[in-house]
């Protein structure tokens, strides 16, 4: 049997956002499904490399941001990065980075990106991916 | 089965995925799956109340029996079949 597909337009880069997107990844995973994440926007600034580690990004809930990270903590929760690493060795994900979005900050090339991301795509990958998809998400 | 015979029943694989949060659990069971033979018993322990719910669905999916879960202080212990 095939397996299921997911979609994922990640627009976001607010480590909550991420967080939440490594969560849903895990149960991809855990299902083996086939997944394709489109980084676009504000997620291709957290995709940068000088970018990805740093925690100052929490858009939801800024004045909580602190017990949020702190709950991260003594949860044992992976940062988002290691989250996706999972599901990349779990199953199939495939993380294109929006050629538009990059450029926006100036990533022009894949090596301007963590070691996550696959590609450098245009939209119409998305929207091929997306009409396969069972299931389609915008985070 | 009955609380009393999950308690007896002698497993091939542990996962002690009390140290995680979902999904960790449930990926800890992924991972783990692949290390018994088809038939064996493996129980997964998790701290996290979503798990209880996260395993008998993924067995369904996966084709695994799910056999049932034990309740123990502060965790839980949820058995399957491969």
């Amino acid at each position: 049997m095939a397996n299921k597909k997911l979609t994922l337009a990640l627009f976001s880069g607010s480590v909550d956002k991420l967080t939440a997107a490594g969560v849903i990844l895990g149960g991809a995973a855990a299902e083996d499904m086939d997944v394709d994440i489109f980084v676009l926007l504000q997620a291709a600034f957290a995709f940068k490399k000088e970018n990805a580690m740093t925690n100052d990004r929490v858009a939801e809930i800024t004045d909580k941001k602190e017990d949020f990270l702190a709950s991260l903590k003594r949860l044992n929760a992976p940062h988002w990065t290691e989250a996706f690493r999972t599901a990349k060795e779990m199953t199939n994900v495939r993380i294109h980075i929006c050629g538009f979005a990059g450029k926006v900050w100036h990533g022009e090339k894949l090596d301007d990106f963590i070691d996550l991301a696959d590609d450098i795509v245009g939209i119409g990958e998305y929207m091929t991916a997306a009409e396969q998809a069972d299931i389609n998400l915008f985070i | 089965m009955t609380t009393e015979e999950l308690k007896a029943i002698k497993v091939d694989k542990s996962v002690d995925a009390r140290g995680t949060s979902c999904p960790g659990p449930l990926l800890a069971a992924k991972k783990a799956i692949g290390q018994i033979e088809k038939g064996q018993i493996m129980e997964v322990l998790s701290a996290d109340e979503g798990t209880k719910r996260d395993i008998p669905k993924w067995c369904n999916k996966k084709g695994y029996e799910y056999l049932g879960t034990v309740e123990e202080s502060g965790f839980f212990r949820i058995f399957l079949r491969k």
